[in-house]
């Protein structure tokens, strides 16, 4: 199984800023790799890596393939200046240059990959396991991975997709300490905070990921407060302490103010409070420092919350979202609205999904 | 939008500043509100996110928790609540952030009567339109949307806001920029 984090963009860029020309040819199948090879040398893609050189298009018959010769320096319409080593190499094969159309940067998901390829195909590395765009180190992904397996846990999530609730784990990454856990109306303890690895596991969450992020389970998942924030009169209450505002995130929230009212009783937020040592061998006293609401603390999501959770997530300071599915009808994080691209508030953090298949 | 105030809706939202003066005597950003249901004031709230901890702990979420907290003390049900939202109308000093508006939508409150826009996180039409209906789009269940009318005695309420900023949010993060003559953290 690959696990997959993939970061979630502040804004949709237009074809016109994510894309830039090259000069490209059609050439023949026979001298495609003699000429690649010499292009490779003179006219390296040095920033357009994930880009490849050759284009295989299937027409009537046979596939005609185009190499891109070099970025190009015209304007739309016209070939502009080419280099030496390149003109040489036009007029040693007769080929006759035409202007084509790449993507910028690497796609960050598979959805995204497979708009580029439309254009002129890419290559994509999914960005688990290697330090790449999402600038996590391997520690640090296995790390994200796991707190999100522990809230998919959270969620009581089945294979059938017709249950389940959302989940909300706030957590410092900075000590890997648990701030709070919450699902849908109500905070819960977590006995076995990252210990979890089961044998068959494996399986397991691909086949969720495969159940919950088909746009039909969002339709049907009623129980799920995010993806369905206007139902909750038509649902039937299992206690009177019911709320229709107490989406997991928020229940999430409120412990970890309460954490806080609890750990720092004073109200000042600069001197830290020293809580004698729990562990008598370490000889230093752990010193906390009262962070300001969740400056600093990331919180991991079963679904993409909507637009009430997101905000509320905005107010709180929280640093990262990480979520697994997302949530077509009411997310507010990409899906319906995209808070992280709103410039007039005064916090944004940054929007990752995590994802296995 | 702007529509013809009433006196008696000049009277609820003179009620909803004292509850932004209780706010701004308690070191909190100065914003209050009341609800009312057929004419009667049925709950009040004003802000308390220093005191919690808590930045959602907005005046309107003060008010709405007032009252779920009352009808299912009187074991209303689900839909008899739905029902007694859909009759209220809520007279806050500030036009409701995003998140406010978001939770009025989705508990399908009557309509918004705010004081001054909310330029920053406004989510009555200022930054984000949660108080527009989603019927349109396909999906099943979505939201009526509330009617938000806003300017009503605005002036007042950046009063209280300048009036705020100026002696300074004691319980902003140290070291905290320095104090501005603006509305903020609503």
């Amino acid at each position: 199984m690959v696990w997959e984090i993939v970061h979630v963009p502040d804004k949709v860029p237009g074809l016109e800023e994510s894309t830039v020309n090259v000069l490209a040819s059609n050439v023949e199948p026979k001298l495609a790799n003699t000429i690649m090879r010499q292009l490779s040398l003179v006219a390296p893609l040095e920033n357009l890596r994930h880009v490849k050189r050759i284009r295989r298009k299937p027409t009537t018959g046979k596939s005609e393939l185009s190499i891109v010769l070099c970025p190009s320096f015209g304007n739309e319409n016209e070939l502009g200046s080419i280099p030496d080593d390149v003109q040489k190499l036009i007029n040693d094969y007769h080929l006759s240059p035409f202007t084509a159309k790449v993507y910028k940067y690497a796609a960050t998901s598979k959805e995204e990959w497979e708009e580029q390829c439309k254009l002129w195909p890419t290559s994509y590395h999914p960005m688990v396991n290697v330090n790449c765009v999402t600038g996590f180190s391997e520690e640090d992904s296995q790390w994200i991975i796991s707190c999100m397996k522990t809230t998919l846990k959270l969620a009581k999530l089945n294979h059938f997709g017709d249950q389940g609730l959302n989940a909300a784990l706030i957590v410092d990454p900075a000590c890997r300490q648990l701030i709070a856990s919450a699902v849908d109306q109500t905070p819960v303890t977590l006995e076995s905070f990252f210990h979890e690895n089961g044998g068959d596991e494996a399986e397991n969450f691909g086949r969720l990921f495969q159940v919950y992020t088909s746009d039909e389970s969002a339709e049907a998942l009623s129980s799920v407060s995010c993806l369905q924030p206007w139902s909750w009169p038509q649902q039937c209450p299992q206690d009177l302490s019911w709320h229709p505002l107490k989406h997991a995130p928020v229940v999430a929230i409120e412990s970890s103010a309460a954490r806080d009212r609890q750990l720092f009783p004073l109200h000042d937020l600069n001197p830290s409070i020293s809580f004698p040592s729990k562990r008598q061998r370490t000889e230093i006293p752990q010193v906390l420092t009262r962070p300001y609401l969740c400056t600093g603390f990331d919180i991991y999501l079963a679904w993409e919350p909507c637009a009430m959770c997101a905000m509320a997530l905005v107010h709180q300071r929280v640093r990262r979202i990480f979520f697994a599915f997302p949530n077509p009808n009411a997310g507010a994080l990409g899906s319906v609205h995209r808070l992280q691209g709103e410039r007039s508030l005064n916090h944004h953090y940054s929007v990752f999904r995590v994802s296995a298949s | 939008m702007t529509r013809e105030f009433t006196s008696s809706d000049c009277g609820f939202m003179e009620l909803a500043l004292n509850q932004a003066k209780l706010a701004m005597s308690n070191l909190e950003v100065p914003v209050g509100c009341v609800i009312v249901e057929d004419g009667k004031i049925i709950a009040s709230g004003s802000n308390r996110t220093n005191e919690t901890r808590n930045a959602t702990r907005h005046a309107e979420m003060e008010a709405i928790d007032f009252l779920l907290e009352q009808w299912q003390k009187n074991e209303l049900s689900h839909l008899d609540i739905a029902e007694r939202f859909s009759r209220c109308v809520l007279y806050v000093t500030c036009e409701p952030c995003i998140m406010c508006a978001a939770a009025l939508s989705s508990l399908g409150i009557r309509e918004v009567v705010y004081g001054c826009a909310n330029d920053k996180f406004g989510g009555c039409g200022s930054i984000l339109s949660m108080h527009e209906s989603t019927e349109h789009l396909t999906r099943s269940r979505q939201g009526k949307g509330f009617v938000s009318h806003g300017g009503l005695m605005a002036l007042e309420a950046v009063d209280l806001f300048r009036g705020f900023y100026e002696q300074g949010n004691p319980n902003a993060p140290k070291p905290h920029r320095p104090c501005r003559i603006s509305q903020e953290t609503v």
